[in-house]
């Protein structure tokens, strides 16, 4: 098995509304995958069909190499899931809560269960109903993690969580990932994914707009560049430069401000003909790449009567 | 099979069952425990009901003792609590969980979905069960002092029998529309309404000229056979768990060919 996950046509309607549209998309064994995609772009729709919680319209998915409805026991036994929207019945403690989450998959060492509820900072005495939203999704995260599943897939895992608990939260996924583990999670927030994933796919209005390591995105990734002179320069010897996005010469043409993408090479060399009394770079961000993605998606899509 | 799912759902319904149960049986031994009085002055003020009130509510046999628990204690108060039970347990069986989103962290767990269903349908019954058991043994133990001698323990354990599969088969009910559409207020709403038009159905088919009708009618499977004069009805008692059993593996099917409601 090469694959954790295999995505085939992948389609989800909702009457006529789509979820998702022809997703094909592999996950490795043994990867952190970082799912991004505006609200509504279907990531939800990906994760519970991958659960068999909902079935698709056409096409195929394939976890672990097993069928999500056939083999469900089976697959189910050798994942962990966070909902997106996690909710458990508040009527119980967090001890009983894990205790019988436990039971279900034929149980987990306590001391386990005991080591992540430690390092997340979570009470088990604790009351569910009396707990912060922010404690309540750690309680989702030890059930995720608490078997070490082959295959992890989390729905938006940190949201609700304080900085701290995100970077437990990251170090949990990066000893996953040391372990062998397979991690799925979706996410909005950049900086996580760029920590963690060694590959990103974006998703937009249920189709896949992106898909590439983390590297490649970062070597294409946006720098915000300055670079003053001793005597002016003139704008035209750099405006044409590979990577070079915007530049801008101050009045004063000493000091060029501008954005770059890949590598600095072409530029760091023009300037070099230059006498260069300081050099500003940013470290690139995905971020901006993102936000390119992201820009002018639909806030609520419209219906497809195309199917 | 593990259990897990059964017990756990026991557990979690304690509170509420130990209502059910304490609320039935006091109920039941209360108005058992008025047939002295019954048997001596009610049944003239009786008389004075119109007939056809009489007639369906069989009040001409007040008299005897299972006449009087008939029109009574396990003709009215303790079927439609049976009802009741059902309805709101087999509503929160699945319905509740779905709509509230916790079923589907149920369900990513190595559970299916026709084992959750059958775990759950198991702790109804045990809860049904339970209450009836409780209601039999609150007789027996007012059985000398209200004058309710000419009834047998036997005859009691048949009605409260009944009295546990009636409550079984509403909420096989519950549990079957539960599990089709996944939502809870529907759930109850239709499970009570049929409730009360079969209990209808069964009390006045005769007087209505329709007595076909009270063949559908769960209540007439309950206590038509008259179980405190003749004992366990088995047929009676068949056809209500052959009901039930067919409204779950109705709604286990359809359960397991849908999506969960997000
Ligand atoms: N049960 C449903 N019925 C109808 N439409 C649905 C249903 N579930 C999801 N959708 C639609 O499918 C699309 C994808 O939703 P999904 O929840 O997968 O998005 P998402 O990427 O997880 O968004 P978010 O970032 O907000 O969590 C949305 O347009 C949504 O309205
Ligand atoms: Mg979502």
């Amino acid at each position: 098995m090469e694959n954790a996950i295999e995505l085939r046509e992948l389609t989800k309607t909702y009457g006529s509304r789509r979820g998702l549209a022809g997703l094909t998309l592999d996950v490795r064994v043994g990867e952190v995958f970082g799912y991004l995609g505006p609200n509504g772009a279907g990531k939800s729709t990906t994760i519970r069909l991958l659960l068999d919680l909902i079935r698709p319209t056409v096409g195929r998915a394939t976890v672990l190499g097993l069928d999500p409805r056939a083999d469900g026991v089976e697959l189910r036994c050798r994942l962990g899931y966070l909902a997106g929207d996690f909710v458990v019945d508040g009527r119980q403690r967090v001890r009983d809560c894990l205790r019988f989450l436990a039971d279900l998959r034929g149980g987990v060492p306590q001391q386990r269960i005991d080591d992540l509820t430690d390092r997340l900072g979570l009470d088990q005495n604790a009351h569910i109903k009396k707990l912060s939203k922010g404690n309540r999704q750690k309680i989702g995260l030890v059930q995720a993690f608490m078997h070490t599943p082959e295959l992890l897939i989390l729905d938006e895992p940190t949201s609700g969580l304080d900085p701290l608990v995100q970077q437990t939260f990251l170090d949990l996924v990066t000893e996953a990932a040391a372990n062998g583990q397979t991690v799925f999670m979706s996410s909005h927030i950049m900086d996580e994914v760029e920590a963690v994933a060694d590959r990103v796919g974006i998703l937009r209005d249920g189709r896949l707009v992106a898909l590439d390591s983390v590297a490649q995105l970062r070597a294409g990734a946006v720098r915000e560049i300055e670079i003053t002179f001793a005597e002016p320069v003139r704008a035209e010897e750099f405006a044409r430069l590979p990577g070079v996005r915007t530049l801008v010469l101050d009045p004063a043409g000493t000091t060029l401000r501008g954005q770059l993408t890949g590598e600095p090479d072409a530029l760091v060399k023009a300037a070099a003909r230059h006498h260069v009394t300081a050099l500003r770079a940013s470290e690139p961000t995905l971020d901006g790449l993102f936000h390119a993605y992201y820009a002018d998606a639909e806030a609520a899509p419209r219906s497809t009567a195309a199917v | 099979m593990r259990a897990t799912v059964f017990t756990k759902t026991l557990r979690d319904n304690r509170r509420s069952l130990i209502g059910w149960t304490a609320g039935t049986t006091l109920a039941a031994a209360m108005y058992a425990s008025f047939y002295p009085q019954m048997a001596t002055g009610g049944a003239e003020s009786v008389q004075n009901f119109p007939e056809a009130m009489r007639e369906a509510f069989h009040l001409d046999d007040l008299t005897s003792a299972a006449g009087y628990l008939q029109s009574s204690v396990f003709g009215l108060i303790l079927p439609l609590l049976a009802l009741f039970y059902g309805a709101a347990t087999g509503a929160r069986a699945t319905a509740g969980d779905e709509e509230s989103g916790t079923l589907d962290l149920l369900l990513a767990h190595p559970v299916t979905r026709t084992r959750l269903i059958l775990q759950r349908f198991g702790a109804l019954t045990a809860g049904a069960c339970g209450i009836a058991a409780a209601v039999w043994i609150a007789m027996l133990g007012i059985r000398e002092s209200a004058d309710l001698t000419s009834i047998s323990p036997l005859e009691f354990l048949a009605q409260c029998l009944n009295l546990a599969l009636l409550a079984v088969a509403f909420g096989a009910l519950a549990m079957g529309i539960g599990a089709a559409t996944g939502r809870r207020a529907l759930v109850f709403a239709a499970t009570a309404g049929i409730g009360i038009l079969t209990y209808a159905a069964h009390t006045f088919a005769g007087r209505l000229g329709a007595e076909w009708a009270a063949y559908f009618s769960p209540f007439h499977y309950y206590i038509g056979g008259e179980p405190l004069k003749h004992g366990i009805q088995w047929g009676d008692a068949g056809v209500l768990a052959a009901a039930s059993a067919a409204l779950v593996v109705a709604g286990t099917y359809r359960f397991n060919h849908r999506d969960l409601n997000a």
